[in-house]
């Protein structure tokens, strides 16, 4: 394999901003309006009510949400897998990393084809995978998977108290449905707690919100 | 009055929901199984060139004029070892037909030739890297997820894309069409 799929975790502050002050509003919401009620005389020039409106669109969004063009065969529908095998990481302390991968139901990884590294940084042991779920396989005898949610932690060589570190896992995995993706690599940068700090929230390298609206 | 303002922001909150999960599921899954290929032309498939595993360049333009089944596959993707004997089966049936399968392994060669040679493999499996994963998403494998089969009639049209496992039976009723 010449190379491999890498998705990238998101800026840290912006996800930090977000835990503290919660989501940036949304655009359509009238900021500082609150003393003018919107239904209050505000007929549109077809002397329709805003109400209608709205009811109009809430209708239209969901006809347009659960209308789908028909395949020319039925099919199944399978996540990217990025979110079939969602990658996050935190700073447990000053000299340990937590890894997770939150599997979504009706996939599963495979335990042999896990990897973990962070840059710049040496671990002190191969990070010890906890047990899989043992599956025979006619090829290559038993194998190992993760279903659900799986911690792994990496355990530094050196303290590195509030370092800014990038975490990366190799995996590999499929969905029951009956495909294999590809070893996916995936990354996101993570800040150590300072000595005898908390834990750090969990930064996710599932793809970002404003991919919906690409 | 006072109470049209709360059914407003429910209506919009409601809309702007459904619209935001629609587009969210709309973009994040992707269809599993087989999709008529509409005659689409397969010269982009026919124009590639992979070492088999002997190492020797194979063009798939070789098989020019016969019904062309191109199974995209791995040995670490288990669905896909479980229905190459079916293949296997199919080309020892069919081939004096006009049947010809072609796999391309998203592997390298020293892990294929130890499963080749157990399953009696009876046809070539080529050796892709992750440029054939490439190939495969440019025929409709959106994820490139294994494995994905593509079948191309005697005229160079790909007639059926396949993600996921081809059942026997399917296999069957799409090849006796056009043998």
């Amino acid at each position: 394999m010449d190379s491999l799929p890498t998705s990238t975790g998101s800026a840290p502050k912006r996800r930090a901003a977000e835990a503290r002050d919660g989501p940036a509003p949304a655009p359509w919401s009238p900021p500082g309006r609150a003393d003018r009620p919107i239904g209050v005389g505000a007929r549109t020039c077809a002397g329709v009510s805003p109400r209608w409106v709205a009811l109009a669109f809430a209708s239209a969004s969901v006809f347009l949400t659960l209308w789908r063009p028909a395949p020319a065969v039925a099919q199944l529908k399978l996540l990217e897998p990025e979110r079939a095998f969602a990658f996050a990481a935190r700073g447990l302390d000053d000299r340990t990393v937590e890894a997770r991968f939150v599997v979504a139901d009706g996939y599963y990884l495979y335990r042999d084809k896990l990897r973990f590294s962070v840059d710049g940084a040496a671990l002190a042991v191969v990070p010890p995978l906890p047990a899989g779920k043992v599956k025979n396989d006619e090829f290559f005898g038993k194998v190992e998977t993760y279903r659900g949610m799986l911690l792994v932690k990496l355990p530094l060589e050196a303290a590195a108290p509030g370092r800014s570190l990038t975490v990366r896992a190799e995996s590999q995995g499929c969905a029951d449905a009956g495909v294999c993706y590809p070893p996916q690599v995936q990354q996101v940068t993570i800040a150590l707690p300072a000595a005898g700090g908390k834990p750090g929230l969990p930064v996710e390298a599932a793809p970002e919100k404003k991919r919906w609206f690409n | 009055m006072a109470t049209r303002r709360p059914v407003l922001v429910v209506a919009v909150a409601a809309a702007a929901l459904a619209l935001a999960a629609g587009i969210y599921f709309g973009r994040s899954t992707f269809g599993l199984g087989g999709t008529e290929g509409g005659g689409r032309d397969a010269a982009a498939l026919l124009g590639v060139t992979l070492p088999d595993t002997s190492g020797k360049d194979q063009t798939l333009a070789q098989w020019r004029g016969k019904v062309l089944v191109v199974n995209f596959w791995a040995t670490w993707c288990a669905p896909c070892r479980e229905e190459m004997p079916e293949f296997v089966r199919a080309q020892a049936e069919m081939g004096s037909r006009g049947l010809q399968f072609v796999g391309i392994a998203i592997d390298s060669a020293d892990k294929v030739r130890p499963f080749v040679e157990e399953i009696g493999l009876n046809y070539p499996s080529l050796i892709g890297g992750y440029g054939a994963m490439e190939l495969s998403k440019a025929l409709g494998n959106r994820l490139m997820a294994l494995p994905f089969t593509v079948v191309v009639d005697r005229h160079g049209a790909i007639v059926h894309t396949q993600l996921g496992p081809l059942r026997d039976a399917q296999l069957r009723s799409i090849l006796s069409q056009l043998l």
